[in-house]
């Protein structure tokens, strides 16, 4: 008789126990079977806006939607590297998260996305290179003033008529001095 | 007309007089004033020596005596604008006899102010780089094409109605004066003989100058408050300030204008031409200017003080109650209230009375200038400490050298030119004369306007 | 009209104009006429009108900074006042003024970047260092009379020493209170004698002229950091080119355009249309511990003129 029960519970113990493993093990299993699958653009210029998108599916074949993507570039300044956050997009219907970027510098561009899947404690990512070719000038210094219409063109035409006004009215200084030769006239003529 | 030729022969007498004889008392005047000129010059060489670092100027407030001198002087030099043009084109003949002296004002104004600025400048060696390298965008070069125009106008304006005395010069001291002296008084007077040809283009050229002259003056002192207004500063952000200038302008110089010629009229006897009326009619343009001064303040400081916006509060504050309320209130009383009320009152509705009243604006208008620029530069424009500023040795003794030339140059040149129009004081005489005459219209060939104010 | 002068006979011998020939009077009376004023007119007047030096590149420097295809560096600072307590944590002045006065061997009493102590709009205060804010339409150069003062295509506002007449309008035009002058003879280290000046590493200073906060584009194009930027413990300061759109503390790289919208970066005194170069980030040290109610800050000190012989100092 006592030998039957300890058989039975052992065999039940045992059965827990793997049954306990399994499910431990296949937790993770299920997570870190969710597909991904990234596009990145072929040809982007630096100005042009272009998508960085990403897909996410379940191992089943189902979109996971609903879950959000940060986005972060490789970035090198002033002899310091790091990845820089630049942004965010949620992973629509189809599971596909999509980010509108306009890249600012040439050459090859490291974007690394980070997400949470559903039911993982930890975040997940993926990384992927995309080429930028060179472009126009984006941002401009301005630079002081400039109004249309008041240059110094209209300074100098008020000017200048000042200037020519004074110039007539030393030419008749001049004609004063060169009438000095005329005749005085007699006591009594008028005034203009 | 004996009596008409004997009061020709006295006026011209009188405008002879200073260049005939010479007082010592004029050389103890004139040793006076190079000695205060001398010691201004000696302060400067400090201040070349060590830079201006000597004045009291610092970062927070960066313009101090200098620039408010400045002002005050290209102000004072609206005087000859006022009287020579203004009232020439409305033909106020009251103003005749102190015309040449006004526009002699103006000329010596800008010289004087026009020093002061060089004075300022932290590289006065590199002073040529404004025309070297000038920018149309700076009110500074506004600045500088405005009082070089208003300068050249005023010269030739000043040169212009004096050529017929200048060969009244000529001709009476032909023989009794030093060569060099013949030779300006023959060269300046550029061969007038009066005939109608000469005396043509004379009239025109001042019908000319008179109406251009006067929107030159204008642009001058509104470009000069433009290097305030065209900042930041709130107590300077300010739309108002061309007019206010301006008017400010004209104020004072009517002011200095009465004192300097209060000076020469009793220096040089010129009680018979500037009489009780000249200063009576000029006290009442003070006053006129006097009330449009305070509209101006009015509206400046009831339009900053209703709203108190940031640094408005304080700068009223500053003004009214705390550091500058001393010179505030004695610009406000004794520079605007005090013209008015002393043209007001029929016991100090006279001469004395109004070279007082001049007296008192001249000062409170330098006081004035003053307030704006240090007051102005005061206000905080990040979280410090208010800083303080107060004129060191050097600057005043700079502006005492600055007044002394202006004074040095007026009593040089009484010594030289004819202080007194004289053919347009006859000219007037004259008219006025004939106006009373009861013989037949033949005999006044000069133009004799209607409702002329004559004594 | 003027009384004839017939009448006397000593006007019966020819006036002196009508005895020198007519064309020589002409010219002389219209020269003398002429050459007042005009000559201080005239070569504005036959230069080339232009907006004269408002933005081009730094004399003596080779070709503005770029990036590796070519568009211009679009110099900027950001600073992150989370991370600032106005060195109250270190216990001495300001580091980022320390730095910047050692490197550039400011004269005393000038800092360029200053930290001021703001009151907030609730209790308490906060730190916000204050470099020249670079205006990108700034007013300094706006009123600077002899283009002394200007604006470089990389967006920074230089001064050359070479050129400044010291008028000071721009003293007082800017409203940040950036600017500041050599009332007297600064006083300069032997070695800054032999330095050759160059409007972007304003040493020597020159007495009578006008200086500051240069934004450093010289140790930018190099690939190094500011000073200042340097000399923050906290890493509070980033430097950054916005054609780039990107920005560094010394520590880490971040995307500029999105650091600053993230973060509602704001610009001092935004309302006067100054359009500064310089982006805050709101806050006052809680990052790095401080309490926003703990106000004060050790005061700046110059201790690098204290080994030099000669120059005078002054005060704010």
């Amino acid at each position: 008789m006592n030998a039957t029960i300890r058989q039975t519970v052992r065999a039940a113990l045992v059965l827990v126990a793997v049954g306990a493993l399994t499910v431990a093990l296949a937790a993770p299993a299920v997570a870190s079977h969710v597909t991904v699958r990234t596009s990145m653009p072929s040809a982007g210029a630096v100005g042009e806006i272009v998508p960085l998108a990403i897909d996410l599916h379940t191992p089943g074949g189902a979109p996971l939607s609903g879950t959000m993507v940060t986005y972060y570039l490789h970035m090198s300044f002033a002899g310091v590297e790091g990845h820089a956050l630049i942004g965010r997009a949620v992973t629509d219907d189809a599971g596909v998260a999509s980010l509108r970027y306009q890249p600012r510098t040439t050459g090859l561009h490291q974007v690394r996305m980070d997400y949470l899947a559903p039911g993982a404690t930890t975040v997940e990512s993926v990384v992927a290179t995309f080429d930028v070719a060179g472009g126009t000038q984006l941002v401009r210094s301005a630079g002081g003033i400039d109004i249309p219409g008041i240059n110094p063109g209209l300074l100098m035409l008020v000017l200048g008529s000042v200037w020519l006004i004074l110039l007539r009215v030393s030419f008749r200084l001049v004609a004063i001095a060169r009438a000095g030769g005329a005749d005085v006239p007699p006591e009594g003529d008028g005034p203009r | 007309m004996a009596t008409l030729s004997g009061w020709q022969e006295r006026l011209e007498e009188t405008a002879l007089a200073p260049v005939r004889r010479t007082s010592s008392r004029f050389w103890a005047l004139v040793a006076a004033e190079v000695a205060i000129l001398g010691w201004g010059l000696y302060a400067y060489s400090f201040q070349l020596r060590d830079g201006l670092v000597v004045t009291g100027m610092r970062d927070r407030i960066s313009w101090g005596l200098y620039i408010a001198t400045f002002v005050f002087f290209i102000g004072i030099s609206h005087a000859g604008t006022l009287i020579s043009a203004i009232l020439r084109v409305s033909q106020a003949r009251w103003r005749t006899p102190v015309t040449r002296i006004a526009e002699f004002i103006t000329v010596v104004a800008l010289i004087c102010g026009a020093a002061f600025v060089i004075i300022d400048l932290g590289r006065p060696d590199r002073v040529l780089f404004v025309f070297i390298y000038g920018r149309w965008q700076s009110p500074i070069i506004w600045d500088v094409l405005a009082i070089t125009t208003y300068l050249t106008a005023s010269i030739v304006y000043l040169f212009v109605p004096m050529i017929p005395d200048l060969a009244l010069f000529r001709d009476r001291l032909k023989g009794r004066t030093s060569r060099w002296r013949a030779w300006l008084y023959r060269t300046l007077a550029i061969g007038w003989n009066g005939n109608a040809g000469q005396r043509r283009s004379l009239a025109a050229a001042i019908g000319v100058l008179m109406i251009l002259i006067m929107p030159i003056a204008v642009s001058v002192h509104t470009v000069v408050s433009w290097i305030f207004a065209m900042t930041l500063r709130v107590p300077w952000n300010s739309a108002l300030f061309g007019a206010f200038f301006v008017a400010g302008a004209i104020f004072s110089g009517i002011a200095i204008l009465i004192v300097v010629m209060a000076i020469l009229r009793r220096a040089y006897k010129l009680h018979e031409y500037v009489t009780e009326k000249q200063f009576l009619y000029l006290g009442y343009l003070l006053a006129a200017f006097a009330a449009i001064m305070i509209y101006a303040n009015i509206n400046e400081l009831l339009i900053h003080g209703y709203k108190l916006e940031e640094g408005a509060g304080f700068h009223l504050r500053q003004l009214f109650l705390n550091d500058f309320a001393p010179l505030f209130w004695f610009y406000l009383i004794g520079g605007l209230f005090g013209p008015i009320a002393i043209v007001l009152f029929p016991a100090t509705r006279n001469t004395r009375g109004i070279v007082a009243a001049a007296i008192l604006v001249t000062v409170a208008m330098w006081i004035e200038r003053y307030v704006i620029v240090v007051s102005g530069l005061r206000v905080p424009l990040m979280p410090y400490a208010p800083a303080d500023y107060a004129p060191t040795w050097v600057e005043w003794s700079i502006l005492a050298g600055g007044l002394a030339l202006f004074a040095l140059l007026i009593t040089l040149f009484t010594k030289l030119f004819p202080i007194i129009a004289v053919w347009e004081v006859a000219e007037d005489h004259e008219a006025t004369v004939s106006a009373f005459e009861v013989t037949s219209p033949a005999v006044p060939e000069m133009p004799a306007p209607s409702g002329g104010t004559y004594s | 009209m003027p009384p004839e002068r017939a009448a006397t006979p000593e006007s019966s011998p020819r006036p002196w104009a009508a005895t020198i020939p007519r064309r020589r009077l002409l010219r002389m009376l219209g020269l003398g006429a002429l050459s007042v004023a005009p000559m201080s007119v005239l070569p504005e007047l036959l230069r080339t009108v232009g907006p004269g030096r408002p933005v081009e590149p730094v004399e003596g420097s080779r070709k503005p900074a770029t990036t590796r295809d070519g568009r211009i560096r679009q110099w900027t600072m950001i600073i992150d006042l989370r991370s600032c307590d106005g060195c109250q944590s270190v216990g001495g002045p300001p580091r980022c003024t320390a730095a910047c006065i050692e490197g550039h061997l400011a004269p005393e009493p000038m800092e360029w970047i200053e930290v001021y102590e703001q009151e907030l709009a609730g209790d308490g205060t906060r730190f916000v260092p204050t470099p020249c804010q670079q205006c990108q339409n700034p007013p300094c150069v706006n009123v600077c009379p002899v283009g002394a003062t200007f604006s470089t295509p990389e967006g920074t506002v230089l001064i050359d020493q070479d050129r400044c007449i010291g008028c000071r309008i721009c003293m007082a035009a800017c409203p940040y209170d950036r600017r500041f002058f050599n009332w007297g003879e600064p006083p300069i280290p032997p070695a800054a004698l032999l330095a050759d000046y160059s409007a972007e590493h304003q040493v020597p200073a020159r007495k009578g002229t006008v200086m500051k906060c240069d934004l450093c584009p010289d140790m930018a194009r190099a690939g190094t950091l500011p000073y200042c930027v340097q000399g923050c413990p906290n890493d509070a300061i980033y430097y950054g080119d916005l054609e780039e759109d990107i920005a560094t503390n010394g520590r880490v790289v971040v995307a500029a355009s999105r650091f600053l919208a993230e973060n509602d970066a704001f610009r001092q005194r935004e309302e006067l249309g100054t359009k500064p170069r310089v982006y805050y980030i709101p806050g006052h040290g809680e990052a790095v511990g401080r309490d926003v109610l703990s106000p004060g800050r050790a005061p700046t000190e110059w201790p690098w003129t204290e080994i030099v012989d000669g120059g005078v100092t002054w005060q704010r």
